[in-house]
């Protein structure tokens, strides 16, 4: 009596739900103690004699019974990571439960024994902190749009930077084809030796103009970055064509050298060129006060480890260390960076232009765009002329795209585990 | 005897066929310069009846030759006219043609009738 009352008032006492089933005659409740009543709302002398189908919804009562039978039919403990039940005013409680197949002795009875623990708090922080992850992916999705949208605009401000050149570059095709069509419509003699000149003069023309128009098309494509492996030097090519009538403006050279097979790097085309533009025109800006304006475009490869000794790369994480990269220099003559723009270059909106002339995103915009390439941009002052040089690293292999992605919870209700364990270890 | 014709522009193409359009009719004998720096070297060379000059040019621009071209005695004579593919008259102004005094001024493409009857405005048939 006495060893009986001890047991009942431990039970009573424990932080977990304890309940026992009669499997034996009809899955009745035989033990219910203070937490579970507490759980469940519902007091033991309710339940006790009764079985789920009194005390709970049908589809739950045919779920626990599920669970209850494949207990006793494996004679082994059964764990249930989480189930629910909905108490009587409403409330969902969130459930983790062990179930025990128990063969009383004296009595002969096979009993369920389940033991819950209430974690429904667990469950609405972990769901908290899911919601709060996918406001954070949601940010962040938003974010990179944001900044595609940034990218894209800029590229329209260089766009407008450069249609009037462009316009100019397409005009003299335009007026060479005007003078071609003049001479052949005044009437040829069958022996002039113009003729052939003027036709390939003219064929030439329509693929230059071809050329220009089709480079600004494809230049103001807004897509999502895609990278292809492209020749450095093709870029490079392009960009020059694109900003050729600024440079002829301010009276600059251009000196390219590029390394021969120099590996292909991997591009988005349209925004990589965005970068070069950018960083040519603002060279030909800060070489405003020069008579000599002189850029050089340099590019060659180097393994890691040489960029790290040579150049100590801003972000040595970004590489990693004996990959092979491309290093594409722009430097020019011009008046270099002041000490005290040095650190703010690349801040969104600094610009050392005058109101209206820059927006200041260009650098901070190509960096970006570098950024997203799995590269590195850095300016810096040259170190033994006037004048400052653009840095471009660039990998020569497509690196693993980092994705940032959202656990998701994995639904384990109805879905008991099965732990192999003898019933003996926990009835003895 | 046929009008001489300097013709200053980089573009070889464009100046190739302004020549051979030119030269058509007989009444003009143009000689091209595609390089600007040389271009007050050629005038003074091949002392022309008139000047077509681009307005941007590598090296040196329309409007410095012009410029050049006033500051010589012997040369400020020559009428000079600007030919441009410029669109907006912002850039017109920075490429200093006003401020150079050429006394005229043809947009790129050339509309060849207009620069005919132009030419022989500025410089008559002998």
């Amino acid at each position: 009596m006495e060893e009986h009352s001890i047991v009942e008032s431990v039970l009573d006492n424990l932080p977990v739900a304890v309940f026992a089933k009669d499997a034996t005659n009809d899955f009745r409740f035989v033990l219910w103690n203070k937490k579970q009543e507490e759980v469940t709302t519902i007091r033991a002398e309710k339940a006790l004699g009764k079985n789920d189908y009194h005390l709970f919804s049908q589809e739950s009562a045919d779920y626990f019974r599920s669970v209850d039978k494949a207990v006793i039919k494996r004679g082994s403990l059964m764990k249930v990571p989480e189930e629910i039940i909905e108490t009587k005013n409403g409330r969902e409680v969130h459930l983790r439960t062990v179930k025990i197949p128990v063969h009383d002795k004296e009595t002969g009875r096979l009993l369920v024994v389940g033991i819950s623990e209430d974690i429904t708090e667990q469950v609405k922080s972990r769901e908290q902190l899911e919601r709060l992850n996918r406001h954070l992916v949601e940010a962040n999705q938003e974010l990179q749009q944001t900044q595609m949208q940034l990218i894209q605009a800029e590229k329209l401000e260089s766009i407008g930077r450069l249609a009037a050149g462009v316009a100019h570059e397409v005009k003299n095709p335009l007026a060479l084809l005007l003078l071609g069509v003049d001479y052949l419509s005044q009437g040829i003699a069958p022996d002039d030796p113009n003729v052939e000149k003027i036709l390939q003069q003219m064929r030439d023309a329509v693929e230059r103009a071809d050329r220009i128009v089709r480079g600004l098309v494809d230049f103001s494509s807004q897509r999502s970055l895609s990278r292809e492996p492209t020749q450095l030097s093709r870029v490079v090519e392009e960009v020059l064509l694109l900003v050729k009538h600024e440079l002829t403006r301010s009276n600059t050279k251009v000196n390219v050298r590029m390394e021969k097979d120099l590996p292909h790097v991997f591009l988005d085309m349209s925004k990589f060129e965005q970068v070069l533009i950018n960083l040519i025109i603002n060279a030909v800006h800060a070489m405003s006060e020069v008579e000599t304006k002189l850029i050089k475009i340099r590019a060659r490869s180097e393994s890691l480890e040489e960029v790290v000794k040579n150049q100590g790369a801003r972000k040595r994480e970004v590489f990693r260390s004996g990959d092979r990269v491309v290093i594409l220099e722009i430097s020019d003559n011009g008046h270099g960076i002041a000490p005290a723009d040095a650190n703010r270059l690349f801040d969104p909106f600094f610009t050392t232009k005058a109101t209206g002339v820059g927006t200041g995103l260009g650098l901070s915009v190509a960096r970006r765009i570098v950024e997203l390439h799995g590269g590195e941009l850095t300016l810096e002052n040259r170190t033994k002329e006037p004048g400052a040089v653009a840095r471009l690293i660039l990998p020569t292999k497509l690196e693993t795209a980092k994705v940032h992605t959202v656990t998701g919870r994995v639904k384990t209700e109805g879905k008991p585990k099965e732990i192999d364990s003898p019933p003996s270890d926990l009835t003895s | 005897m046929a009008r001489k014709i300097l013709l200053v522009d980089d573009e070889a193409g464009f100046t190739e066929l302004l020549k051979m359009n030119l030269e058509r009719s007989g009444a003009f004998e143009v000689r091209i310069e595609n390089d600007s720096t040389k271009a007050v070297a050629a005038a003074r060379d091949f002392m022309p009846d008139a000047i077509l000059l681009d307005v941007v040019m590598p090296g040196m621009d329309g409007g410095d030759v012009q410029a050049q071209l006033q500051a010589s005695p012997q040369l400020s004579g020559i009428p000079v006219l600007m030919l441009t593919a410029l669109v907006d008259s912002t850039e017109l102004s920075e490429g200093a043609v006003a401020q150079a005094g050429s006394q005229m001024v043809l947009p790129k493409p050339v509309n060849l009738p207009l620069l005919l009857r132009v030419l022989d405005e500025i410089v008559p048939a002998a």
